[in-house]
């Protein structure tokens, strides 16, 4: 390996180092805020490297990696979230009395997984990086052992996680047979538009099963719901940015080099799936009574969205997928701080009468809880409308009436629900509501760095949002210029 | 030395994988469930191991070493997490632990 081998690996160089510090720390002697500053630290370095590394863009580690522009955005995204996520683990387990520290070496090492799927471009370290996510994120979601929910999650993210693995591997075999390459480059150019024999197309669908349990798109989704509703609300919002982010990223760049357009059968397969995201999830959320729920549901019916970006396959469709995702991640992170802020070793502040008359005794939290909703709901001067005009844009342009229709549709539908939560913290306060000691428990420093942080970026996204625009465009254009450039 | 086609083989690893599968779906104890996922992670590592044999390249069963690796992890965290749920529930029957509906 050359010295720009090394410095092109640094953010994973750096977060792999942090995890085993955490780990000889831990050793040493326990605290949790030493702990907590130590992985803060990490993920603020590793953000900060990827501004040195553009320098060196594209370049590529063969067989395995590949570090081009789109990659850095995809990692900056998973740094930043962690981040984030950091700084709600600390404020959320400080109440707990057992040992808090390994959290953060998990938290690290997900992270590392995640950012390992964005440079991903072969199936040993795509596979390596999807087991290091979904290993970590096992013990994350059962963290508080404590909780009878909490273990229920665990396992049947487990049983789900494997199961898919199994898939994904499978799948993953059979393509290996019967082209003869596990690079994604050579791949593109063994198939270069010919037809997919059956071992092939068998195989991709036992691949788009696997991908598609990690994205919880319907039928893929059952765990979803569960999940969310029984994990930590942080590590719930981990796994709705940093793990999808990171799953997402691999899916756009793998299927951006194989050309997926030229393949009518795997168009179809993904617009039936995001079809019925789109509406099963969105249907679904109405039924709920649960905060959490209804943002898992809100969660599968979002990547059906982004799938639709993905579909219309013109040169919009990556950074109308990438915008999205970007304005979703940083919503959903958002309603997640909230939800965790509320929440505590007491309870877990996430049913809806909790937030029922919130307004009337934490005024900004509801505010910003509003903020958040509406641009989940892609209301204007919010980052999520401007994403889903974009995705709107790239549909249209290609003339994908059908998903454009279901998209229009299914937000209204979606709309309803998020002003369903909306109404209920506005909502008069009675006086035979049960008292919450979560609910009036004051925010913490890092709470409100958090939450003021994310509430401007949401704003400044959806009111300026041409800054946010020509970043994205420039650092993900690259990915298709570097493919195309290659079959060609 | 006769050389079996990769055909064989394949169908070898299909057939532990959808066994794995059924097992999967029909078994309610959690320590079968999770015996049932690693036949199926087993039957993709076969899987890779013909493949690899078929190209005449190592890559095959570098991915198994991999695969190996990784399921022995997820086994230790498996099983970690069902000590846990004995622990609470005093059963390992996968119906009684699930509580979430909806």
């Amino acid at each position: 390996m050359t010295a720009t081998d090394f410095f092109s690996l640094m953010p994973l160089i750096i977060i792999a180092t942090a995890a085993v510090i955490v780990m000889i720390l831990i050793a040493v002697k326990r605290n949790h805020s030493v702990v907590a500053g130590v992985s803060l630290a990490a993920f603020a370095l590793a953000f900060l490297s990827l501004f040195r590394i553009t320098a060196v863009t594209p370049h590529t580690l063969p067989p395995l990696l590949i570090i081009d522009n789109y990659a850095l955005f995809y990692m900056g995204l998973i740094f930043a979230a962690s981040f984030a996520v950091t700084l709600l683990s600390y404020n959320y387990l400080k109440s707990y009395n057992f040992n808090l520290e390994e959290y953060y070496i998990l938290l690290l090492l997900a992270a590392l997984g995640a950012s390992t799927l964005a440079i991903s471009q072969h199936f040993v370290s795509i596979f390596l990086g999807l087991e290091i996510l979904s290993v970590s994120l096992y013990a994350l979601i059962a963290y508080v052992r404590t909780w009878e929910r909490n273990l229920e999650a665990g396992l049947k993210y487990l049983i789900l996680a494997a199961q898919s693995s199994a898939f994904l591997l499978f799948g993953m075999a059979l393509v290996y047979a019967s082209l003869g390459s596990m690079n994604i480059n050579d791949m593109a150019q063994l198939l270069s538009g010919a037809n997919l024999g059956p071992l092939a197309l068998i195989g991709f669908a036992l691949m788009i099963v696997g991908i598609g349990f990690k994205l919880a798109v319907v039928p893929f989704h059952l765990w979803t719901p569960d999940v969310y509703h029984g994990a930590p609300a942080p590590v719930t919002a981990f796994i709705a940015t940093v793990s999808k982010g990171g799953v997402f990223a691999l899916l756009l760049r793998f299927f951006v080099a194989i050309d997926i357009y030229n393949y009518e059968s795997l168009v179809i397969a993904f617009s039936v799936i995001a079809i019925a995201s789109m509406i099963f999830g969105n249907v679904l959320a109405l039924l709920q009574n649960n905060v959490k729920r209804i943002l898992a549901y809100s969660s599968i019916a979002h990547l059906g969205y982004l799938l639709v970006a993905f579909l219309s396959g013109n040169n919009l469709s990556v950074d109308a997928a990438t915008l999205y995702l970007t304005a979703y991640a940083i919503t959903i992170m958002g309603a997640f701080s909230i939800v965790s802020l509320l929440s505590g070793k007491e309870q877990e502040s996430d049913k809806l009468e909790d937030y029922r008359g919130l307004f009337w005794r934490r005024p900004v939290l509801s505010a910003v809880f509003t903020a958040m909703m509406f641009s989940l709901a892609g209301i204007p001067l919010t980052a999520g409308f401007i994403g889903k005009y974009f995705i709107l844009s790239a549909g249209v342009h290609s003339a994908k009436w059908l998903l454009v229709i279901v998209l229009v549709l299914t937000s209204v539908i979606g709309l309803f629900y998020y002003l369903r939560i909306v109404v209920a913290m506005y909502s008069a306060p009675t006086d035979d509501m049960p008292s919450q000691p979560g609910i009036s428990r004051s925010v913490s420093f890092s709470g409100v760095l958090v939450l003021a942080g994310l509430t401007i970026l949401l704003v400044w996204f959806g009111v300026f949002p041409q800054g946010f625009i020509s970043l994205i465009q420039n650092m993900v254009s690259s990915l298709q210029d570097v493919y195309l450039s290659m079959i060609v | 030395m006769i050389s079996i086609p990769m055909e064989f083989g394949l169908i070898l690893a299909g057939t532990l994988f959808v066994l794995g599968l059924i097992g999967l779906m029909v078994r309610r104890n959690i320590i079968f469930v999770l015996m049932s996922i690693e036949i199926m992670i087993n039957a993709a590592g076969a899987a890779f191991i013909f493949a690899g044999a078929k190209w005449g390249e190592p890559d095959g069963q570098i991915m198994f070493l991999f695969i190996l690796a990784m399921s022995a992890a997820e086994v230790a965290v498996g099983l970690g997490l069902i000590l846990q749920i004995y622990h609470k529930f005093q059963t390992l029957d996968g119906d009684t632990v699930s509580k979430m509906r909806g």
